[in-house]
C-alpha cells in the first residue's frame, strides 16, 4: 500500500512537472500554438464518431469495463471538442476469496477537447493534447452470502442495495491518431484522471466507478479506438 | 496493426493489483485509567451458549483490544480479574455499518457506540473516550476505572 502510493505520487509529481513544462512551453508559444493557422482550409471540417475497443475488451475478457463512444468535432484539424459518452458495467460474482459479490451498471459522460500539436495539422495523422471533465451518477449492489460471526457464531449478512454514489473527476489526455483508410482513423489516448469529489454513499468506498474505473487504480488510464469521419 | 491489437490486449489483461487498508482490524480499544493490580480475563458467550475467551489472563493490563460482534446490538462482556476474584459484567450498545473497501479485502463492520455500562464488583465506572470504532487505531474507545485495591 504504502510502497504503491509512494509510486502514484512519484507518477503524479512527474506528470505535474509534464504539465508545468508544458505550460511553460505554451507560454512561450502561446500565439502560435494556439493561433489558428492561416491557410485555404476551411474552419469546420466536419465530425468524427468513434468507439473504444479496450473498453470492450476489458468487458468481455474481464469483470468490469466499459462500452464507450465519443462525438468530435474538428476545427481547422487543430481543435477538437469532444463528448465522450458510455456504460459501464461491473459484474464481479462470487469472488473466490472473499465471496463477494459487487454489482453497477451506470453511464458516464466526459466533454473536453484536444489539441493537434504536430506541425502539419492537415496530414490526416494526429497527435493530441487535450482535457477532460467526467462525471457518473451510479447504484451500487453489494452482497455476500450468510456467515458467522468469527468470535459470536451468530448468522451474519453482509448486503448493500441500490446505494447512490456519484463522482466528478477531470484527465489529462495524451493520444496518437492514424488515418488507415478512407475515413477510418485508428488511435490510442493515455490518459492521467483526477478524482476531484466523490460520494460513496452509505458503502464505505465503491470499487468500481464506470468510466473512471477501479478506485485505488485507475489514476492512469488509456483507450484504443476506431474512428469515422463524418 | 495485428501487433497493436495484441499489445493493446497486453494492457487490458496485464493490469491489476489488490489495494487494501494495511490496518484493517476492527477493534474496540480499552483503557484503563488505574492500572490494574491483577489478573484479568474477559469471555463472551456464543450463540449456542457456550463461554469464548476475548482476553486471556492478561497481567496489569494498561490496555487491551477487544472484537466487537458484526450485527448484535448489544455485546456482554465478562471481566474477571483472580486475585480479588470479582466478576463484573460489562454491557456494549452499539449500531452497526457494513463497510466495504473493494472486493479483495474481504468484509468489515464499523460500529457506533450507544451506551456502556457495567455491574460495580470490581469495576468503579466506565465511560465513553470515542465512540466511533474503525480501523483507526489512534485512542481508546472506552475508559475503564477499577476500584482501589490494596
Amino acid at each position: 500500500m504504502f510502497l504503491t502510493t509512494r509510486i502514484y505520487s512519484s507518477i503524479s509529481r512527474l506528470a505535474i512537472s509534464l504539465l508545468l513544462l508544458l505550460a511553460f512551453h505554451l507560454d512561450v508559444g502561446a500565439q502560435k500554438f494556439l493561433k489558428l493557422e492561416k491557410d485555404t482550409i476551411p474552419l469546420f471540417r466536419g465530425f468524427a464518431v468513434s468507439f473504444d475497443l479496450a473498453g470492450f475488451a476489458q468487458t468481455q475478457l474481464g469483470t468490469y469495463g466499459q462500452y464507450e463512444g465519443a462525438l468530435r468535432l474538428n476545427i481547422h484539424d487543430q481543435y477538437f471538442p469532444i463528448i465522450e459518452v458510455g456504460l459501464g458495467r461491473a459484474n464481479h460474482s462470487y469472488d473466490e476469496v472473499t465471496e463477494i459479490s459487487y454489482k453497477t451498471t451506470a453511464p458516464y459522460f466526459r466533454i473536453g477537447a484536444d489539441v493537434n500539436i504536430m506541425n502539419n495539422k492537415h496530414t490526416g495523422n494526429r497527435v493530441f493534447v487535450g482535457l477532460r471533465y467526467g462525471f457518473t451518477n451510479y447504484s451500487v449492489d453489494i452482497d455476500h452470502p450468510v456467515f458467522a460471526d468469527p468470535y459470536w457464531k451468530w448468522p451474519t449478512t453482509f448486503t448493500m442495495t441500490d446505494v447512490k454514489c456519484r463522482q466528478h473527476w477531470g484527465e489529462v489526455v495524451f493520444g496518437l491518431d492514424g488515418k488507415v483508410y478512407g475515413p477510418v482513423h485508428l488511435g490510442w489516448s493515455a490518459r492521467y484522471r483526477v478524482r476531484m469529489s466523490s460520494n460513496d454513499g452509505s458503502i464505505g468506498k465503491s470499487w468500481y466507478v464506470p468510466g473512471y474505473g477501479l478506485q485505488d487504480t485507475s489514476v492512469l488510464g488509456y483507450t484504443f479506438y476506431v474512428s469515422v469521419d463524418i | 496493426m495485428r501487433y497493436l491489437l495484441f499489445a493493446c490486449l497486453f494492457v487490458v489483461l496485464g493490469c491489476s493489483s489488490i489495494e487494501c487498508p494495511v490496518q484493517n482490524t476492527v477493534a474496540c480499544i480499552y483503557h484503563l485509567k488505574d492500572t490494574l493490580k491483577d489478573t484479568l480475563t474477559i469471555k463472551t458467550v456464543r450463540q449456542n451458549g457456550t463461554d469464548t475467551i476475548l482476553l486471556n489472563k492478561a497481567q496489569k493490563p494498561v490496555s487491551f483490544k477487544l472484537p466487537v460482534s458484526y450485527q448484535r446490538a448489544a455485546d456482554t462482556l465478562i471481566f474477571q480479574t483472580f486475585r480479588l476474584a470479582v466478576v463484573d459484567t460489562v454491557w456494549l450498545s452499539k449500531t452497526d455499518f457494513p463497510h466495504f473497501e473493494s472486493v479483495d479485502c474481504g468484509v468489515s463492520y464499523f460500529h457506533q457506540i450507544n451506551d456502556v455500562r457495567c455491574t460495580h464488583n470490581g469495576i468503579d465506572s466506565i465511560k465513553i473516550s470515542k465512540s466511533f470504532i474503525d480501523y483507526v487505531p489512534d485512542n481508546p474507545h472506552i475508559l475503564i476505572y477499577f476500584k482501589a485495591r490494596n
